[in-house]
């Protein structure tokens, strides 16, 4: 409650968004949709709203950028084109990394050099997995669609994995050696730890590695419609050892950066229906700035532990939808 | 040990604030837009339309060809059509994406100033890249 008294921008954006739906429901007549349980446009509009903002906070807070959650979910559940989907997906992922850009960087959270360290790799990756996304449903359509869907199931099984494997270690990363690329490009930082009342100072690392890792972070997220910010965690605090609340708040900023390029070639092939992804958007504006300021004062584990279930669910969901599509056959998961 | 809070990096608060009210005012933008998409009656893309087409799971050129546009709408489209409800959303979700660049290029130039060159090239190279990328499409 005391961050919407301090921040009179959120109660602005806050009562807009609400009062806007809440005269549409009231005022507009919308038509009921096809087995949708009887709801009409502005109830699902409504509904997306509400979803957004859950999902954002925990994306926020987690480091991943609600791409991860958002796409998938659709792909797996809903009979949403996947170019719909994954154009809506970038905007998920990019805005509550936008809006978390202010907060991250006014507490010294984020860290701009390794923003701008990753950002070309980042753009550029993107840029051209969506540039490959829409070239490969333009060749194979329905196939194509099935394709996507299988190899996003493994993908996210095996980030499901790495946030298993990487989640003990790592939160405040310790090297003895400095590394020399990294202290010519000045590339060490001092932040205030809240949870430990002081300042923590790190050193960065293997950076060539990392911006090769991001370009295909990049790639993926643009292909996929998935961000990047599940990867760019695991990059910055495994190897670049970065501490890992930094690593959460900089990916947030950085994917928000090359989400901005990937995002065009939807927007220009007709992908991005404005009126759906509004509702997602808003509340992962909305969603976004709780999240910032919430991440602050967060233990990360049990947001990570939830994540790790619904990554798992997901990625089960869409291997069997992607094999119904490849062979025809019917698997009964859920 | 040192209790203090280390100072916060000036190039990183300014690129943080731009992105942060230029999202801020993109989301007005958005409303607004929404509004006008469920309030007016003759357009060549009506919301009711639009979401039934989206939750029937038609393709995006389903969609598009048997709209009053016939085939699928680009950024330039858009734009000729900013007085429609749908276009202004998407415009608005546009202008959100492009507060990137004017971001980057003045948290660059504090960069620059604070002796860190090459990573201020890098900044800018990619401001310039966020720019550029609506047009790439329309090269080929």
């Amino acid at each position: 409650m005391r961050l919407f008294k301090r921040m009179p921008e959120l109660q602005i954006l806050l009562v807009c968004t609400i009062g806007c739906y809440l005269f549409l429901e009231t005022f507009v007549a919308s038509n009921q949709l096809n087995d949708f349980f009887g709801l009409t446009g502005v109830d699902l509009i409504f509904i997306s709203f509400f979803m957004s903002f859950v999902v954002a906070i925990i994306s926020v807070v987690a480091g991943v950028g609600g791409g991860v959650i958002f796409t998938p979910i659709m792909l797996a559940f809903t009979s949403v084109d996947t170019l719909i989907i994954r154009s809506t997906g970038l905007v998920v992922a990019m805005f509550s990394g936008l809006v978390a850009s202010g907060p991250f960087m006014r507490k010294g959270l984020a860290d701009i050099k390794l923003v701008f360290l990753g950002a070309l790799p980042i753009l550029l990756g993107g840029f051209l997995g969506s540039l490959a996304a829409i070239t490969l449903f333009d060749y194979f359509g329905a196939t194509g669609d099935a394709l996507v869907r299988l190899t996003l199931g493994f993908i996210l099984g095996l980030i499901a994995i790495t946030f298993i494997v990487g989640g003990a270690s790592t939160e405040y990363p310790e090297h003895s050696e400095k590394s020399r690329l990294a202290t010519r490009l000045k590339l060490r930082h001092m932040y205030w730890e809240e949870t430990l009342k002081r300042p923590v100072r790190y050193d960065v690392h293997n950076v060539k590695t990392a911006v090769f890792l991001l370009l295909c972070v990049g790639f993926t997220g643009g292909f996929f419609g998935l961000g990047g910010g599940w990867a760019v965690v695991p990059v910055l605090n495994l190897v670049m050892s970065v501490p890992l609340k930094v690593s959460a708040a900089t990916s947030g900023v950085l994917l928000a950066m090359g989400n901005s390029a990937a995002i065009w070639p939807y927007i220009n092939a007709g992908a991005l229906i404005g009126v759906v992804a509004a509702p997602w958007m808003l509340g992962q504006i909305i969603g976004g700035i709780v999240g910032a300021h919430a991440l602050a004062g967060l233990k990360a584990a049990l947001v990570r532990k939830v994540l790790i279930v619904l990554l798992f669910l997901t990625s089960l969901k869409l291997c069997a939808r992607g094999i119904e599509g490849i062979f025809n056959v019917n698997i009964p998961i859920l | 040990m040192i209790k203090r809070r280390p100072p916060v990096p000036i190039s990183g608060v300014v690129y943080g604030e731009i992105i942060y009210w230029c999202t801020c005012l993109s989301a007005l933008l958005v409303v607004g837009g929404t509004i006008r998409c469920f309030l007016e009656t003759d357009t060549v893309m009506p919301v009711g339309y639009l979401i039934n087409s989206v939750f029937e799971g038609r393709s995006v050129e389903e969609i598009w060809a048997t709209s009053a546009l016939k085939s699928p709408p680009d950024a330039l489209t858009y734009l000729s059509l900013l007085h429609n409800g749908e276009a202004l959303t998407v415009a608005g979700i546009a202008f959100g994406v492009l507060s990137v660049a004017p971001a980057v290029f003045f948290s660059a130039a504090y960069l620059w100033r604070s002796k860190n060159e090459f990573l201020a090239v890098t900044a800018m190279v990619s401001g310039a890249f966020a720019i550029v990328t609506p047009f790439v499409y329309f090269l080929f």
